[in-house]
C-alpha cells in the first residue's frame, strides 16, 4: 500500500532481507516481516532492487533509512545495493549474531527474536544519527 | 517531455506538480503533465511512497517534494 506523504512526518524506514535458502536467510526474512507488522518500518522488495525496477531503486534512494539484513557472509543483499549504486543503507548479518548457517533446518523463534532486537538497535542508532 | 505526478492529491502532491511545472518552464522544455492518483498504477511503477515524480517514464523522486531548481536539474 502506498503511504500518503501527508499522513505522518516520521522517517521512511525500509527493511530488506536476503530471503535466501538457508536457515539464517529464513530467520532474516521472518525478522523483517515481524518488524514490519510491529510498525518498525516497511518491508521492501530486494528482488525489485536487484532487477533494476526504476521506481523501486529510486524509492530506496529517497528513503531515510534502508536496513538490509543478510543471512551469511556471502552478503548477497548488500551486494545488490552496492551494484545498484545505492549507498544509504544500514547493515546487519545474521551469522554475526552467533547463529550458524545450515541448510535443511528451520530457524527458531529465539533466533528471529535475536535478529529483531539487534535490528532495532541498528535502527535506533541510525535514527539518532539522523536527528542529531 | 512527459511529467507524471504520482499521488492521491494531497497538498504535497499538488506542490510537487507546481514545482515540476515551474521547473519545466524554467528549463524551456515542452512538456505535458499527468497526475496519477490510482494506487495500483503507482505501485506498478515500484513506488510505495508519494508524492513521486516521473520524467519520461523514469522515476526521479519518491516521497518528497524537491524544489524547482532540483527538478530543473532532473529535466536536463
Amino acid at each position: 500500500m502506498a503511504d500518503c506523504c501527508c499522513s505522518k512526518d516520521k522517517k521512511t524506514i525500509l527493511l530488506y532481507a536476503c530471503s535466501g535458502g538457508a536457515n539464517v536467510a529464513e530467520a532474516a526474512d521472518l525478522a523483517v516481516r515481524e518488524m514490519m507488522f510491529a510498525g518498525d518500518g516497511s518491508m521492501f522488495c530486494l528482488a525489485g532492487i536487484g532487477a533494476g525496477i526504476d521506481g523501486m531503486r529510486q524509492t530506496a534512494r529517497d528513503a531515510d533509512i534502508n536496513l538490509v539484513i543478510d543471512g551469511c557472509p556471502v552478503d548477497c543483499a548488500t551486494k545488490v545495493f552496492d551494484k545498484a549504486g545505492i549507498d544509504n543503507y544500514a547493515y546487519l548479518r545474521v551469522t554475526d549474531l552467533g547463529i550458524e548457517k545450515t541448510k535443511g533446518v528451520r530457524c527458531t523463534k529465539e533466533q528471529v527474536a535475536a535478529i529483531v532486537a539487534k535490528a532495532r538497535e541498528v535502527l535506533a542508532d541510525k535514527l539518532k544519527g539522523c536527528c542529531s | 517531455m512527459k511529467l507524471q505526478i504520482l499521488g492521491t492529491g494531497c497538498p504535497k502532491c499538488r506542490k510537487l506538480a507546481e514545482n515540476a511545472e515551474a521547473a519545466a518552464k524554467a528549463a524551456g522544455v515542452e512538456y505535458t503533465i499527468e497526475k496519477v492518483t490510482d494506487l495500483n498504477a503507482i505501485m506498478a511503477m515500484g513506488v510505495i511512497m508519494t508524492p513521486a515524480l516521473v520524467v519520461d517514464g523514469q522515476v526521479k523522486a519518491v516521497g518528497k517534494v524537491p524544489d524547482v531548481e532540483s527538478i530543473r536539474k532532473m529535466l536536463a
